[in-house]
């Protein structure tokens, strides 16, 4: 059994004018404890939308979700989601949005705080424990909200193109603190991405999604050993074999709309 | 009309004492510290009432559609009705019963003896709504990021009110504390005026216009002034030091 299953999720919306609109369609795939797994795919093909159902921030209208053995049914503590916005508390320092889920939990303030400075410093931001969200910069941010969901022990990371907003040179940095961070903590993680690059750095195996309706189209073993380099042939082979499906997916879509 | 009359503009050196002497007897009335100590307990008790029933019910309507559905019918008709209209109302209601008086405490004299219900429901009136309404606003602005967050992180509906709702609107909160102290002071200054009352600073004025008192009436206003701006700026004072982050923010 799988550590996480999805079984033809199907999820509708209603559109603006009352119409229906299917963001996602008989969307099955699996995912094996330990893995990270990236899924790519254009703009609006409903990847934030399977995020939210994994977490249990919304229900699929069919179709199944479970992760290790459980029917996924709402939020669980199993799974949090890092969003692409920033989401970090404004009120609240660094260390105190770090150990939120503690304080939640009732773990006394010494305790939280020890365990909060951990995280802090494996997002390589000890020194920052008292500055508050305004006082950093984005990728900083992004680091303290990684910290911030890490802290809650989740067995199932979910990130939503957390490095979205980032500039190049501080996204590259941040993949390569991520992926040390996942091989430390043993965590499995679901990372959603439009920037195929992204995807082959980090991902084990690359998902592509197309949209309308959102559905996955086909898989990529990544089987580069790491730490990856973005000029090696086999990168840049895999870049180009994704880029295709990118442009099939695209031009077929086009087709339909004729 | 001859301008040049004490009775009718005093002299501004006379103001200027009056206002220099804050603990002098005033026309066998008492000084004007007593006066301001009156009218400012009436005004603090009814505005602690206030947000002590304004931010608790403002959660509620801002967060759940029931209570919105609930009271905002209400609270429509109510809200145009100004203040000062209900004094008439609150006198015949509560006559001149005190604090002092519903809590049995009759034969001794305390400043409660001083704070008459109607009053205190007049500036209770007067504070509730801009309370009430900055807290639902307040509350309906907190962007749905940081309740998904807590929610995510394992926060359950109690303590998502205590560590995300409340302190995320906390900044519009302290606003309309700070409106609505600013009213309650406007409208006590008004309910003193009118007959039943027997001390506070709004008495003082009407009671020295009576005895064509002018430096003490005029005295009487720059102090009013000067009360309500010290009593925002406290206010102001302590909203930008408890959310400091949301001044950075924008």
């Amino acid at each position: 059994m799988p550590f996480l299953a999805v079984n033809k999720v199907k999820k509708v919306y209603w559109g603006e004018r009352k119409e229906e609109v299917t963001a996602l369609s008989d969307l099955s795939f699996t995912c094996e404890q330990g893995e990270f797994l990236c899924i790519v795919g254009p703009t609006g093909c409903g990847k934030t939308t399977l995020l939210r159902l994994i977490a249990g921030l919304e229900r699929p209208n069919s179709g199944d979700i479970h992760i290790q053995d459980t029917i996924v049914d709402g939020l669980n503590p199993a799974t949090t989601l890092v969003f692409q916005q920033y989401s970090l508390f404004p009120w609240r320092s660094v260390i105190d949005n770090v150990a939120f889920s503690m304080e939640i939990k009732n773990i006394n303030k010494r305790e939280r705080y020890a365990q909060a400075s951990q995280f802090i410093s494996l997002v390589g931001l000890s020194g920052f424990e008292q500055a508050f969200p305004y006082e950093l910069s984005g990728g900083m941010q992004q680091r303290v909200a990684i910290a911030r969901a890490l802290a809650h022990d989740p067995k199932l990371l979910l990130l939503d193109e957390p490095f979205g907003a980032l500039d190049e040179r501080t996204r590259h940095r941040l993949q390569e603190e991520l992926l040390s961070i996942w091989q430390q903590q043993a965590k499995t993680v679901v990372f959603v991405t439009h920037t195929i690059d992204e995807a082959i750095f980090l991902a084990s195996r690359i998902l592509v999604m197309r949209d309308r309706p959102g559905r996955i189209e086909t898989e990529y073993k990544i089987n580069l050993p790491r730490p990856r380099k973005r000029r090696s042939k086999e990168f840049l082979d895999f870049h180009i074999k994704i880029r295709e499906e990118f442009e099939k997916i695209l031009t077929t879509d086009e087709k339909e709309d004729e | 009309m001859k301008l040049d009359n004490p009775a009718l503009l005093p002299r501004v050196e006379a103001v200027f004492d009056r206002l220099v002497h804050p603990f002098a007897d005033l026309l066998d009335t008492g000084s004007y510290v007593r006066h301001i100590i009156v009218s400012a307990s009436r005004v603090v008790l009814g505005f602690l009432l206030a947000a002590l029933i304004g931010i608790p019910l403002g959660l509620l309507v801002g967060r759940y559609l029931l209570f919105h559905r609930l009271f905002s019918p209400i609270i429509e008709i109510l809200r145009p009705l100004c203040p000062i209209a209900w004094i008439p109302f609150a006198l015949a209601i509560f006559k001149t019963y005190t604090v002092a008086q519903l809590f049995g405490v009759r034969y001794t004299t305390s400043i409660f003896g001083h704070i008459q219900l109607g009053m205190l429901f007049v500036i209770f009136y007067g504070g509730f709504f801009p309370i009430f309404l900055n807290t639902v606003h307040g509350v309906k602005s907190v962007k749905n990021i940081f309740i998904e967050s807590a929610l995510l992180l394992g926060a359950e509906q109690h303590k998502l009110f205590r560590k995300v709702i409340f302190p995320a609107s906390q900044p519009t909160i302290l606003t309309g504390l700070r409106v609505g102290l600013g009213i309650s002071w406007m409208v006590i200054i008004a309910a003193e005026m009118l007959p039943g009352s027997d001390a506070g600073i709004g008495y003082l004025i009407m009671f020295s216009y009576a005895l064509a008192e002018m430096d003490i009436l005029i005295a009487s206003m720059i102090l009013i002034g000067a009360v309500g701006a010290l009593l925002s700026y406290g206010v102001k004072f302590m909203s930008d030091r408890t959310s400091v982050w949301q001044a950075k923010e924008r």
